[in-house]
């Protein structure tokens, strides 16, 4: 057993510090330490997105991260963006209204690159191309929807801010 | 479950101390992790330190600096801040290109280009663009002291290089261009359009007089032999020669002299034979 690590964070607005094992990977300290089940352990190789989360505004692949690194960062997951209380996130919003969900794995993975893509694409004050779009999101599988309504709800968010 | 030590210095100073004191022990250097972890998860170990280099502050690894005779790229760039540099962009599409396929965009947030560089695998994409530029390594070793190396000699297998023990990639320079009229460009065929690792890649980076006469040639292919190879009699043909109006013989026999580079091996993505054809076919299709 190594020794365990202190790390300093912010999780969804709020300051945090823990204890960790120094090889703990990011998905496994957000969905058993932190208990934030949102964030979802799909193939554990980066392939399939399902496990994506923002950190300092940048989409990542959870798996391929190790917790110690999110020391002095800033780490939003699903649960920071809405909840049926609280109103939901645009992005949130134009998936339900594009019916870009069905069994629902992919779809917090999904939000969050769409999420961080748009906060850009706001700062460069730019509307993608549906080819920008479709690479922004190359990065996630989906086995029900076949992408269609995925691509035209994040086409939505991107008209709409 | 991964199970391992990492220690996190955040100066040079440290990491070489890191290094020196770490030399009798089995250790890995971690960059963005992309390749590292899934190679630990396929092949645990015991008794492993990671020596982690998100937290190095130094710009020697981290920054891209331009200086008269090229760009020096620190090996902890992503390959998100290289797409986002006009300069990279505007002077080498090839590396721009190659970058741009690399898998997606969460991979690109974390993956360094000495990662890529240091896995060594023939179809690192962002590797096959620096075989075709030239690119030189910088390595530096425990003591502080640097050697350099021409990128298509340190690699030295899959998954081999020339590093040492006691010794870790700094930096990766890109020559400065001679000419502003240049051809260049990356394709990569697999067997999708995302997220793929390639079953045949070319790299090109052909710089030319205001006649369209090649005075420079930079010709790489990944993915169809042990490491990534400079093509340098192809390159040695073509120089001197229009690029924009070779006959069909000079494109033949351009791809003729890459095919002798070529060593593809069948595998679970490709057949042997269809690599070779894909090399040829890309490597007719840019000259024509
Ligand atoms: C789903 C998926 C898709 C991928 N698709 C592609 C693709 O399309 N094209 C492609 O080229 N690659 C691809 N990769 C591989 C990987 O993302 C790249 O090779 C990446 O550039 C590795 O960089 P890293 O910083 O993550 O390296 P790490 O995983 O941190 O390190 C890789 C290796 O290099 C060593 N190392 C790292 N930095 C240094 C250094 N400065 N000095 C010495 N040694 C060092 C490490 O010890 C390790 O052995 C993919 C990976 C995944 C998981």
């Amino acid at each position: 057993m190594y020794n365990m690590v202190e790390i300093n964070f912010i999780i969804n607005g709020s300051k945090m510090t823990k204890r960790i094992k120094p090889s703990t990977l990011l998905v496994d300290f957000i969905r058993d330490d932190l208990k934030l089940k949102g964030t979802k352990v799909g193939c554990m190789e980066g392939e399939c997105g399902a496990c994506t989360i923002i950190i300092d505004g940048t989409a990542i692949n959870s798996c391929m991260y190790l917790a110690i690194n999110i020391n002095g960062k800033n780490v939003t997951t699903i649960e920071g963006l809405g909840t049926v209380e609280k109103p939901l996130d645009l992005v949130q919003e134009k998936m339900i209204a594009h019916g870009a969900i069905q069994c629902g794995f992919c779809t917090s993975g999904v939000v969050m690159t769409t999420k961080a893509f748009s906060e850009k694409c706001k700062n460069e004050d730019k509307i993608p191309t549906r080819d920008e779009v479709k690479k922004s999101l190359e990065g996630h599988l989906c086995r029900c929807t076949g992408y269609i309504k995925i691509i035209d709800a994040a086409e939505a968010v991107y008209k709409k801010q | 479950m991964l199970d391992f030590d990492v220690i996190s210095p955040k100066t040079s100073h440290e990491l070489f101390e890191v290094i020196s004191n770490s030399q009798d022990k089995n250790y890995r250097f971690g960059a963005g992790y992309t390749d590292l972890i899934n190679d630990l998860n396929n092949n645990l170990q015991q008794n492993l330190t990671v020596i982690n280099l998100a937290k190095l502050n130094d710009n020697n690894f981290k920054a891209i600096n331009i200086n008269e005779n090229g760009v020096q790229i620190g090996a902890l760039v992503t390959a998100t801040q290289l797409l986002e540099n006009n300069i990279i962009q505007n002077n080498y599409p090839v590396l721009w290109e190659a970058t741009n396929s690399v898998a997606s965009g969460q991979i690109r947030a974390s993956a360094t280009i000495g990662g890529n560089v240091c896995q060594a695998s023939p179809s690192g994409d962002m590797s096959c663009a620096l075989v075709a530029l030239k690119a030189v390594c910088e390595i530096i070793d425990s003591k502080g002291n640097i050697r350099e190396e021409n990128i298509s000699d340190f690699f030295r297998g899959v998954k081999k290089t020339s590093l040492k023990k006691n010794e870790i990639l700094r930096s990766i320079f890109v020559p400065i261009n001679i000419s502003k009229n240049i051809k260049s460009g990356y394709i990569k065929v697999g067997t999708r359009n995302s997220m793929e690792i390639a079953i045949a890649s070319i790299a090109y980076h052909f710089q030319k007089d205001e006649q369209n006469n090649v005075i420079d040639a930079g010709y790489a292919i990944g993915a169809v032999a042990p490491t990534i190879v400079f093509t340098k009699d192809a390159c040695d043909f073509i120089l001197g020669k229009n690029i924009n109006s070779l006959n069909e013989t000079d494109v033949k026999q351009f791809a003729n002299l890459i095919k002798k580079y070529a060593k593809p091996i069948s595998d679970i993505r490709a057949s042997a034979w269809y690599r070779e054809e894909v090399l040829i076919n890309l490597s007719e299709t840019i000259l024509k």
